[in-house]
């Protein structure tokens, strides 16, 4: 089954190109959202597999996203992006309710794959 | 002139008083005869005397004035000696003038002018109950005490015999005089309570003496009710009466106080000469000697109307009673003081000009504390200042040419999915490039500011520069709590400007760094097993050490050649 994907980023460049980079490499990409307001909406209506999710957003920070979506029934899989590295975020990442990270100069279809492999 | 032609006066009227007593017509005993007159004049010229010497040493007070008068009215209370229906008439409305007077003089005391509402009441009560009352009894026919035997109105003091048969508008005068005596009891020690210590000096000597005077005279007011003997009320009428002999003498020291304290201005010059210049020192020397605890000194700065005091903090002047000190038409400084002393501005200004010297080393220091203070503050806001610069740099690279390189290695990696032979590997190494850009890039923004800092606090930013650099570095402790932000920037540049030194210059194989709490603040330590020899002034422990110093810590470097380096830094907490 095709994951269907919803990316948060508030820079429009950056989700029209991962949009075109996932679908290449298989993904669905059912919805984008530029802040946090938008993506609680996005992922009430569209009920994604995968959530995209940038660290920086206008509203409220993307681990805070993460721990909102993580309290919700059916709860959508969380991956964060960011254009700094993990390791600017310390133990952050580890102890937010999302799968993983990665580098926004790194992401691909396989990365993300990555990421979502070890899902159960 | 006049003031010499007072107590020729004086004296005319106590031989006058005397010739009315002995020729009048009443009937007096020969054994009261001495100790009446001797007394009386006593009181009299007493005050008059005493008034005199009050008037000259303190013209601005019109307690001199009051006891002048009241000295008259003491010997003109003797025209009712004189055993003629005016002279009754006269000397029983003169006597009443005495009693008005004297309670004035007590309420008042020392300014001898009413100054509230309620001594206003009492001062105007005390003239209502006298002259136009007994004008009223006078005007329906009272005539006690005309006729036979000793002259009226307790003019000599002689036991009653016990024919006391008092009528119902006796009683009530009594008692209106003994409630008016209370009260001006009630109202002197009121003010006295709520004087400061400088005023309570001046009105102790006065109050204590008035009250001795007013409890003497109610306790023979009330003989009867206490159920004293008549002998005791002639006992105490004649000691009150010793008591006002003496009154004008402690009203008089109280008047002078404050010329008493000059002679404590030779001790103050000798006390601040021989001293250490601490700041409370100026200060409680001048509260001692002008006996009043609750002084304030403050300076003024120069070319502005700020006050500040000898640490240097800004004062508002205004609140208080306040004298300028002034130099060549300048005010320098100002004593902010109980009210009472403004009636002192010699006492005050002599104070200053015995001060004078370490005043103005106070006031010079006082100005340096000032721009310390100033100085303090203007850095710590230059550091914050440049904190929020390089955060808000981090901030642009990484929402601008970060978000846009990040943006180019996208459309690169789509454009090679979609490429081929020579192309494709044009592409890869332009997209090797653009990563290793990228990683530069994070690094560079990552020096400027560590967005974990803010985010994570000092134990994960510290992890996280120990994970990165290019030496094993033993994080041995970081604060369990997290400190204010600007200690803990301060905590984090510290170690991270060590542990770039350590990297480049110091050839160590390992550092070794801890944050701990040390009662005031944080104190940060980066030891490494290098070369040694560091340059404590060079430009960036130099920097370093003004960054620490502006929050008012400390940075030491020990650098011995060939045994490692230590940077140790003391930060306090706020």
């Amino acid at each position: 089954m095709t994951d269907r994907v919803l990316i948060v980023d508030d820079h429009a460049s950056f989700r029209s190109l991962a949009r075109r980079l996932l679908v290449a490499d298989g993904f669905d990409v059912v919805g984008e959202a530029g802040d946090a307001a938008d993506a609680f909406d996005a992922v009430r209506s569209l009920a994604p597999d995968v959530v995209l999710l940038d660290i920086r957003l206008p509203d409220l920070d993307g681990f805070g996203v993460a721990e909102v979506l993580a309290g919700d029934e059916a709860a959508p899989v969380v991956v964060l992006v960011s254009s700094r590295a993990r390791d600017d975020y310390g133990p952050r990442v580890d102890s937010s309710p999302a799968r993983g990270f990665i580098a926004k100069d790194d992401l691909s279809g396989d990365a993300l794959r990555r990421v979502l492999g070890d899902r159960p | 002139m006049t003031t010499r032609l007072v107590p020729v006066a004086a004296v005319l009227a106590g031989a006058a008083a005397s010739v009315a007593l002995v020729r009048g017509g009443y009937t007096v005993p020969a054994e009261l005869v001495a100790p009446t007159l001797v007394l009386s004049l006593a009181v009299a010229w007493s005050f008059v005397g005493v008034g005199l010497v009050a008037r000259r040493r303190r013209p601005d007070s019109r307690t001199g004035l009051l006891m002048v008068v009241f000295g008259f009215a003491w010997l003109a209370r003797f025209v009712v000696a004189v055993d003629t229906t005016p002279a009754f008439v006269v000397g029983v409305l003169l006597g009443s003038v005495a009693l008005s007077v004297f309670v004035q003089l007590l309420v008042t005391f020392p300014t001898g002018r009413t100054e509230s509402a309620g001594q206003r009441v009492l001062v105007g009560i005390g003239w209502l109950l006298s002259v136009p009352l007994d004008a009223v009894f006078l005007a329906i026919g009272a005539r006690r005490g005309r006729g036979d035997g000793p002259p009226p109105n307790g003019l000599v003091i002689t036991p009653s015999g016990g024919e006391f048969r008092p009528d119902v508008v006796d009683l009530a005068v009594q008692a209106v005089v003994v409630v008016l005596l209370v009260s001006v009891l009630v109202s002197v020690w009121t003010r006295w309570r709520a004087a400061g210590a400088a005023a309570r000096r001046a009105l102790t000597p006065g109050l204590v003496g008035g009250t001795v005077v007013v409890a003497t005279l109610l306790v023979e007011r009330t003989a009867i009710l206490l159920l004293l003997p008549p002998s005791a009320g002639v006992w105490l009428a004649w000691s009150a009466q010793v008591v006002l002999v003496v009154w004008p003498a402690a009203l008089l020291l109280g008047l002078l106080r404050s010329r008493l304290d000059r002679s404590g201005i030779g001790r103050l010059v000798v006390e601040l000469g021989g001293g250490p210049a601490v700041p409370e020192r100026l200060r409680s020397v001048v509260a001692r000697t002008l006996h009043d605890p609750s002084v304030e000194l403050v300076h003024r700065r120069p070319g502005t109307d700020e006050f500040v005091d000898a640490a240097g903090e800004r004062v508002e002047v205004g609140g208080r009673a306040v004298t300028f000190l002034e130099r060549e038409g300048e005010p320098i400084a100002a004593l902010l003081h109980d009210p009472a002393l403004t009636a002192e501005p010699d006492l005050v200004e002599a104070v200053a000009a015995g001060a004078g010297l370490a005043l103005e080393n106070e006031r010079l220091h006082a100005e340096v504390r000032h721009q310390l203070r100033e100085v303090r503050a203007s850095r710590a806001r230059l550091v914050e200042a440049a904190d929020g610069a390089r955060r808000r740099v981090e901030r642009d690279l990484h929402d601008g040419a970060q978000q846009r390189l990040v943006a180019v290695g996208l459309a690169l990696r789509l454009a090679r999915g979609r490429s081929s032979g020579e192309v494709d590997a044009l592409l890869a190494e332009a997209s090797d490039e653009l990563t290793a850009a990228l990683a530069e890039l994070r690094e560079l923004a990552r020096g400027i500011y560590p967005p974990l800092l803010t985010d994570g606090g000092l134990g994960p930013a510290l992890l996280s520069l120990a994970e990165r650099a290019p030496l094993p570095v033993v994080l041995a402790a970081v604060p369990p709590e997290r400190p204010p932000e600007t200690v803990e920037r301060t905590c984090y540049f510290v170690v991270s400007e060590a542990l770039t030194n350590a990297a480049k210059h110091a050839a160590a194989a390992k550092v070794e760094v801890s944050v701990v709490p040390d009662g005031v603040g944080l104190r940060v330590e980066v030891v490494d097993d290098g070369v040694g020899g560091a340059d404590a002034d060079g430009s960036g422990l130099r920097g370093l050490a003004d960054r620490v110093a502006a929050l008012g810590g400390r940075l030491e470097v020990s650098s011995p050649s060939g045994r490692g380096t230590r940077v140790t830094a003391s930060v306090p907490c706020g």
